[in-house]
Parts: structure tokens; C-alpha cells; sequence
């Protein structure tokens, strides 16, 4: 059974202090929608409003057809996985399980199907016996799963459940979440500041930033097509250049963009007529950065450190005047630092940025 | 066999002084007790020759045979049960609640009334206690067992204690509890009472201890032999020395009445070392 989540025009104060400024955002059914970014954007504040841990301030939370926001925890049928897995640390995993279940009466033997049915799935049957001090910090994610599996509830929230694994552990967990998404097909709200997380596991992604939501979209959308610098800055790694704008003009169907180091750009892309080049940056991703062959000449960069990751290579140089950009090569690629390089960007996949911070993409891009 | 690869550092010789300071420390401390039990297991008539016969044989056992038939001493044992599991039982239950409610719940005043608890740690009890014996004489309560109990339900360093406790217990697990649809009254007796084991365990002992040793206020509210509580009662025959059943009786009772002091500390010892380590010995 999977529900819509529908927030509307919700807010959160404490006291004179806004954490979380007129959100409002639909999920639906069977969706996996992530909340991501940095620390303190509100994003675990709107995931426990949801769960009913904090309360609403202003505005609305329906599960299903049903208004939540003004329910206890326990009776808007969904399940949370907290970042501490809150295990009850004097019980057995079968307690842990159970326990959801027999305050809501569910007969011995329902309790005890559904249980071991939760355990077969999450393969921690031969752990039912054991208390939570004496599960690996993998074993007890299972369980904190396995507690929220059994309730059958309307939605699973999960608030950054992977943060307090170590990395091989993580990249498991997360693979097997996704499975268990593909299976239970229930709607599923995770929290966490992990780009590669949100980028993996979501069907849409609703990135915040300062008590507002920045943009929602599929991982793709979000990563090609970032709605501001913002969201550009913070998702992918290594983070997108910005490059200062001089100045821009018509040029035929497009612009010409004057760009630090650079030199001038011609680039297919519209923006408003009321767009100024004040403020103004220029955003390309790394990857969308060649190193040109030996011979060939094109945008100079200086080669100030690399990074050989086995499959690709980090160049973070200097660009004639100095600003500094980050280009992506092979990682057979022979760069050493201090190399004089010739690179060429992408031009279909640069993205221009108001000072107010809003993007404009090129076509193609 | 496997090999014992535990660390143990051996004594250097700056600590050597240190070592022998303790061990005639613990002689200092152990002599006047080993003495006491020396003391009862000798005649009476041997006794009133001289003390020092306490070094020689023979030894009986007819002092603590004589506490079975001529003592009141198991009245006086049977008051102090009484007291003691009555006042760690009381203060273990209000000292759970009222500390939960200070560590969790929301209600008005809560940090003020806080202080207010804490304050009855600075009050010694000797400054309220004329006040006390008034109150409890308009009741009625003197030489009752409710009268020994009642003083000592009021434990501001449980309340402190247990809220601490309590206030250690992460969120997150009441948190999962409110999400699995547990009342506050399920909560607290299914999760967190359970969790707080080692500090009611604690808190527990020390009541218990105390209310086994305490002299002040048995002293004053009971007044009638058969109240006496077994402190008040070996005190009592100590004072009237002259007429008592001689020092080795005296020193039966003596012994007598600090078995469950004993028993609590073997029993719980682990859990004593914790609470007087402040937690610092797992």
C-alpha cells in the first residue's frame, strides 16, 4: 500500500526564527523522492513534520486522502528510519519489530508473519534472538528497515539512515534500498546531504537551500539542468566552474559571452532581454572540459594539482587571468602539475547565471 | 590452556608507599569490625574478664542462638525490612516519574520546579526536622511504619538523578516509540524505565543502605521499643549496657543487624562500584 504526500504552503518557526518558508510539493504514490542539501537547509525538519515529530507552524500535510498534520505519529501510517536507528536497545530484534504491531493489537500470529516475512526479505532471520549491541552497524540498519516494513505503512521516510556507515557498507545499503523500492514499489521520502545518495536512489529530487525548496526534478534534470547556481554548485562532483561574465551581446540566434580567461563564447542560448552581465557567471562542469591533443590550440590552462582517480582525472588549474577551473581528462591522461595544457569547452553544455542566481542553459544542453 | 594476555601494570616503586598507606588504612577500617565479629562469638562470662580473651579459644555461637529467643532484636530487624524496602521502593517509583517528567515532558513551570527539587539538596535534614515531628504528631504517624517511611520518599538526588538518566536516553528512541503508536504511559514503562536499569539499580542500593543505617529520625518518631528500628534498638541496648545481656550479645546483634547490608553489597557490587565511579567502570 503506497500513498500521494501532499505539502501545502507549510511553514516552521520556532519562536521568531523560520526554518522553513511556504513549502509546498506533491509526491506521489510509489514515487522515491529525496531531500537533499547541505546541513541546516530543513530539509530533516520538513522530513519530521511529515512524520509528526515537529509541528506544523503553517500550512498543510495530507498522506493519502487523509489531512495528517494535526495527528500524533502513530496514526499517520508511515514509517521512519532515523539516522541513529533508534533501536530499543533492551529488546531483541523480534521485540524491535513487533512492537509497532502490538500497539496497534495485530494478532500474535499476524505479528509474527509479517516479522519473519520482513526478516526473510531483509536476510536477518538468524538475527530475530539478538539484541541491537550485538549487530554490526549494517545489521542494525536491517532492522531499523525490517521495523519500518512490517507496519505496511502508507510511506517510508529516512532521515540520512546511511550517514553512520562506513563507505563499501554504504554503497551496499544503498543498491539494496533501491531493490527494495523496486519490490515494495511504496512511496519513500529520504533525507540526506549525499549527492551521489539522491542522485542513485530518486525518482525526483527536491534540492533546499536556506528554508526554500531550489528545484525538483529527476537526478538528470538536476544535474543537467540546474535551476540556479545554487543547485549547479552543490550537486556534482567536483563542484561546476563559474566564470565571472565581463559582458554579453546578440549574436544572431544566440550570445556572446565575454568570460574571464576565457575569451568570448559564442554560445546558442536565450535569455531575457532584461538580463545584465553584472554579477553574471558562467557555469560548465568539468567533465564537459576537454584537454586538447598536444599540437592543437584552444583555452590555455596552467595545471596547478591532479587528482588521478583510476578511471578519470581532476585537473584544477589556472586559467590565463587566473581564475581557477577544474577540467576532467582520461585516467590514462599523463598531466603533471605545472603543465601548460590547451583545453575546449563544451559549448552546448554551458549554463549562464544572473546575479540573481537563476539559470539559463544553452540549447542542447 | 590459553595464556591470561591481560595488561596488569605491577606496582613501581613511587607507588610502593602508596600501597602500604591503603593496606593500614583498610586494617584501620577492617580491626574495629573484625573485632566485632570476634567479640560475639566469645562468652559473656569470659568477656566480663577481660576483653583481650577475644584472641583465645574457645569461640561459641550461643550469642546469635540467644537473639533467636531472648532479643527483640527481630522485631527491630523486621521495622528496619520494612523501612528500608518501603522507602527504596517509593523512591524508586516517584524518583522514575517525577525525573521523566522533568527529562520529558512539557508542562509549565518545568524548570523552575526543577530548581526548586534541586534546592532540597542544600536543606540539611536537622533544619526541618522540629518542623517534621510537629507535622507528623498532628497526623498521628509517630511510631508507624508509614511515619519511618514518608521523610525519606522525598529524594531530591533521585529525582536528579533518574531526570539526568533520563535526559541521557537519546530522542530518538521516544521518537520511534511515538511512531509506533505507544502511548506516553507505554513509553515509559516499555522503553525508557527499562533503559534506565543501571540507575534505578544505583539509586536503589543507596536508599536502601541509607535507610538501613539511618539513627536520625527513627530516633525521634520512634519512641515505643517494639517501633525501634534495628539501629535505634542495638543503640538502645548499648545505652543500658549495665542491664543488657553482656558485650558479646551486644556484638551478635551488631552483626546481625549488618547482614543485609552485607547481602545488598555482595549482591550489587558491581553495581555500586559503577555509581560511586560515576559510571566510569563499565
Amino acid at each position: 500500500m503506497s500513498a500521494s504526500i501532499e505539502i501545502t504552503n507549510v511553514s516552521k518557526n520556532y519562536g521568531t526564527l523560520t526554518v522553513l518558508d511556504d513549502i509546498s510539493l506533491s509526491i506521489k504514490p510509489g514515487e522515491f523522492v529525496v531531500f537533499l542539501g547541505p546541513s541546516g537547509c530543513g530539509k530533516s525538519t520538513l522530513l519530521r513534520m511529515i512524520a509528526g515529530l515537529e509541528d506544523v507552524t503553517a500550512g498543510t500535510i495530507s498522506v493519502g486522502d487523509q489531512r495528517v498534520d494535526t495527528l500524533p505519529p502513530g496514526k499517520r501510517g508511515v514509517a521512519m528510519v532515523f539516522q541513529s536507528y533508534a533501536l530499543y536497545p533492551h529488546m531483541t530484534v523480534a521485540q524491535n519489530m513487533s512492537f509497532g504491531l502490538e500497539n496497534i493489537k495485530v494478532s500474535k500470529e499476524e505479528i509474527q508473519r509479517r516479522v519473519h516475512l520482513a526478516a526473510e526479505t531483509l536476510e536477518i532471520a538468524h538475527l530475530l534472538d539478538r539484541k541491537p549491541q550485538k549487530l554490526s552497524g549494517g545489521q542494525r540498519q536491517r532492522v531499523a528497515i525490517g521495523r519500518a516494513i512490517v507496519k505496511e505503512p502508507k510511506a517510508f521516510l529516512f532521515d540520512e539512515p546511511l550517514s553512520n556507515l562506513d563507505a563499501a557498507l554504504r554503497g551496499r545499503t544503498r543498491l539494496e534500498l533501491a531493490q527494495l523500492h523496486a519490490r515494495l514499489r511504496s512511496t519513500m521520502v529520504f533525507v540526506t546531504h549525499d549527492q551521489v545518495e539522491a542522485m542513485t536512489l530518486a525518482d525526483r529530487i527536491v534540492v533546499m537551500h536556506n528554508r526554500k525548496i531550489e528545484q525538483i526534478g529527476t537526478p538528470i534534470t538536476i544535474y543537467r539542468r540546474p535551476a540556479t547556481r545554487f543547485v549547479a554548485g552543490f550537486v556534482g562532483s567536483p563542484a561546476m566552474n563559474f566564470i565571472p561574465v565581463q559582458n554579453i551581446s546578440q549574436n544572431g540566434n544566440g550570445v556572446a559571452i565575454d568570460a574571464s580567461g576565457l575569451g568570448i563564447l559564442n554560445a546558442e542560448l536565450h535569455l531575457p532581454t532584461a538580463f545584465s552581465p553584472e554579477g553574471a557567471a558562467l557555469g560548465i562542469r568539468a567533465e564537459d572540459i576537454s584537454v586538447l591533443p598536444a599540437g592543437q590550440s584552444g583555452i590555455p590552462l596552467i595545471v596547478e594539482v591532479v587528482e588521478r582517480l583510476g578511471d578519470r582525472t581532476l585537473i584544477y588549474g589556472r586559467l590565463s587571468d587566473g581564475t581557477k577551473l577544474t577540467a576532467e581528462a582520461d585516467g590514462r591522461a599523463q598531466v603533471n602539475a605545472g603543465d601548460r595544457l590547451e583545453i575546449a569547452l563544451d559549448i552546448s553544455a554551458i549554463h549562464l547565471f544572473g546575479a540573481d542566481g537563476v539559470a539559463h542553459h544553452a540549447v542542447g544542453g | 590452556m590459553s595464556r591470561d594476555t591481560t595488561y596488569r601494570p605491577e606496582a613501581s616503586r613511587a607507588s610502593r608507599p602508596l600501597l602500604w598507606i591503603a593496606t593500614l588504612l583498610a586494617i584501620v577500617t577492617m580491626a574495629p569490625v573484625a573485632w566485632l565479629v570476634g567479640l560475639s562469638i566469645k562468652d559473656n562470662r569470659e568477656l566480663m574478664l577481660g576483653t583481650e580473651s577475644v584472641f583465645r579459644v574457645p569461640y561459641t555461637l550461643i550469642n546469635y542462638i540467644n537473639i533467636l529467643y531472648s532479643s527483640q532484636a527481630f522485631g527491630w530487624f523486621f521495622n528496619s525490612m520494612v523501612v528500608a524496602i518501603g522507602q527504596t521502593l517509593g523512591v524508586l517509583v516517584l524518583s522514575s516519574l517525577a525525573g521523566y517528567a522533568f527529562a520529558r515532558l512539557e508542562f509549565p513551570f518545568r524548570r523552575t520546579i526543577f530548581v526548586i527539587v534541586l534546592f532540597g539538596l542544600a536543606v540539611p535534614e536537622q533544619a526541618v526536622i522540629i518542623a517534621r515531628h510537629q507535622m507528623f504528631n498532628w497526623f498521628g504517624l509517630h511510631n508507624t511504619h508509614i511515619g519511618l517511611i514518608l521523610p525519606g520518599l522525598s529524594s531530591a538526588f533521585g529525582v536528579f538523578l533518574m531526570t539526568q538518566f533520563f535526559k541521557a536516553i537519546p530522542r530518538d528512541i521516544d521518537e520511534a516509540a511515538l511512531l509506533d503508536n505507544a502511548s506516553q504511559l507505554r513509553i515509559f514503562w516499555k522503553i525508557m524505565l527499562p533503559l534506565t536499569l543501571p540507575a534505578q539499580a544505583t539509586l536503589g542500593i543507596f536508599t536502601f543502605l541509607h535507610a538501613w543505617n539511618d539513627y536520625w529520625w527513627p530516633l525521634i518518631s520512634a519512641t515505643r521499643k517494639e517501633m525501634f528500628t534495628i539501629t535505634i534498638g542495638i543503640a538502645s541496648s548499648q545505652q543500658n549496657f549495665a542491664q543488657s545481656e553482656g558485650l558479646g550479645f551486644l556484638s551478635a546483634q551488631a552483626v546481625f543487624a549488618s547482614l543485609p547490608v552485607l547481602i545488598v553489597y555482595m549482591i550489587f557490587q558491581r553495581h555500586i562500584v559503577t555509581a560511586v565511579s560515576g559510571g566510569a567502570v563499565k
